[in-house]
């Protein structure tokens, strides 16, 4: 009988749960969406925090097991390999030579020219211990924090290209958005920085996965062509100027009145990221647009 | 079912869920947590199903780049529509599971994608496409994983198994009276 009672205490109570509960995930998300961008979020370190050190576990040993395998499938073609190499080795060498001596023409012009080159972004190597556990996002996590001097919005580089921005640090682990969301975006030109006119806008579209993203806002009389380069133009607040972004792979031709439609493959190679670098650079702080205005009363005159 | 088993189920489906991706990408399909949540609520317990839905919810959206709170909502209400639809029907033969792991797959997913649409925040994938390929992959692994928690910790299941030890027993000894 106590039993039969309490099974009907629990039909009764049920719905009551399950309204507090739906409140309280209903608080839990207003709060998310509502600083969305830019700003830390304590649960989300906190998990971080916690996760972070089963993430790099399963990351070794995720890669252990793929490497295995990987040797065996490397030992079957190795002698083919060999031999291309032979030949790609010899043909290498005579590039490597044309190499250096435009490295020291380089040199000379550059001291001719009086440039001082300062490159003054550090970066900070990392791993990647895990991605997005949910089917609906891209979103990666390395294995870098603040401890490292990490902090949000700082982007984040492979060798080939640009890969995206920090939204989440913990003290270990950084949460990073792919350039290929729909809400990630960079400021971009096609061709080179300083010499072409193609200016606008990449950003990520659902539809297209993390095979390619969409550039916008190219002038339709700007000349684009399929395999030009695309690279940042530091205008976005995020990305220092002159990183590789993608190539162009498809052009939908726009008008005078009607922008072209590109669409880029990334240079990255964002489905197998293993090892990303995070530039510990801070975009240059820029004055509000109302207060470099000629007619502005300036606060302190 | 026991709170300690729950919490080691829900563990388990977790570490997988953060994991897995890593190994090989079209594991993500598979909706761990979910699986365990329908397992639950199919035992029509409320309370558990409902409290197990919201923090593995909870959980998964703070790793991922979506809104915290969406997947513990949309857990939440899927868990409760089962345990209601477990106190009017018999859901308890193991055919009936796999529609039933099918509509709570659609069913989380659909409104998911609802709360973050409403909210601004789109998902990076297509729609349509991400929610077949989810409903194929939980369908299918699901069933063998409720199968799998089914013959380990299910009471009934450890029940059987002593009786099954007890008649063996039982039969050694009247075997060995005959042979007397």
């Amino acid at each position: 009988m106590a039993s039969v009672r309490t099974q009907k205490e629990i039909r009764q109570r049920a719905p009551l749960w399950l309204v507090s509960l739906l409140i309280v995930n209903l608080i839990v998300m207003a709060v998310d969406a509502r600083d969305a961008d830019g700003q830390q979020k304590v649960l989300r370190i906190w998990t971080q925090t916690f996760a972070s050190p089963l993430q790099n576990a399963s990351s070794k040993a995720s890669n252990a097991t793929s490497g295995f395998f990987q040797q065996i499938w490397n030992f079957r073609s190795s002698a083919q390999e060999n031999e291309q190499l032979k030949q790609r080795l010899s043909a290498l060498e005579t590039e490597l030579n044309q190499a250096r001596q435009a490295e020291t023409e380089n040199e000379r012009l550059k001291e001719l020219l009086k440039l001082n080159e300062h490159n003054e972004i550090r970066s900070v190597p990392a791993r990647v211990i895990a991605r997005d556990p949910s089917v609906w996002f891209n979103t990666i996590t390395i294995n870098r924090g603040s401890t490292s001097g990490v902090e949000v919005n700082m982007p984040v580089v492979t060798g080939s290209g640009i890969v995206g921005r920090v939204i989440t640090v913990s003290p270990f682990a950084s949460q990073v958005m792919l350039i290929t969301d729909e809400k990630a975006g960079a400021g971009a030109v096609v061709g080179q920085l300083g010499q072409s006119g193609a200016l606008g806008s990449v950003r990520g579209r659902a539809d297209l996965g993390v095979a390619l993203i969409e550039m916008r806002y190219v002038s339709g009389l700007e000349k684009v062509e399929i395999n030009d380069n695309v690279m940042t133009t530091g205008q976005d607040g995020i990305y220092p100027p002159g990183l590789n972004v993608g190539r162009v792979v498809d052009v939908k031709n726009g008008t005078a009145t009607q922008a072209h439609q590109i669409f880029i493959q990334p240079g990255a190679q964002l489905d197998h990221l293993e090892e990303v670098a995070v530039l510990l650079y801070h975009a240059p702080q820029r004055s509000a647009p109302h207060e470099t205005l000629p007619n502005v009363e300036k606060s302190g005159k | 079912m026991p709170p300690l088993k729950i919490a080691a189920i829900l563990i388990v489906s977790l570490a997988l869920q953060l994991s897995l991706r890593a190994v090989w990408k079209p594991l993500i399909y598979i909706d761990f947590p979910l699986v365990v949540i329908v397992y639950i609520a199919l035992q029509r317990e409320a309370w558990q199903a409902l409290v197990v839905a919201t923090l593995a919810g909870i959980i998964v959206d703070a790793q991922s780049g979506g809104l915290i709170g969406a997947g513990g909502f949309s857990k939440t209400l899927t868990a409760y529509v089962i345990y209601f639809a477990a106190t009017k029907v018999n859901l308890e033969n193991p055919l009936l599971r796999i529609p039933v792991l099918a509509a709570a797959t659609v069913l989380d997913s659909m409104i998911y994608v609802f709360w973050h649409r409403a909210l601004n925040y789109p998902p990076s994938v297509p729609v349509m496409q991400t929610v077949s390929y989810k409903l194929i992959a939980t369908t299918v692994v699901g069933t063998l994983v409720l199968y799998l928690i089914d013959s380990l910790v299910a009471e009934r299941s450890s029940q059987r198994r002593q009786f099954a030890t007890r008649r063996r027993v039982a039969r050694r000894s009247t075997g060995s009276l005959r042979r007397r």
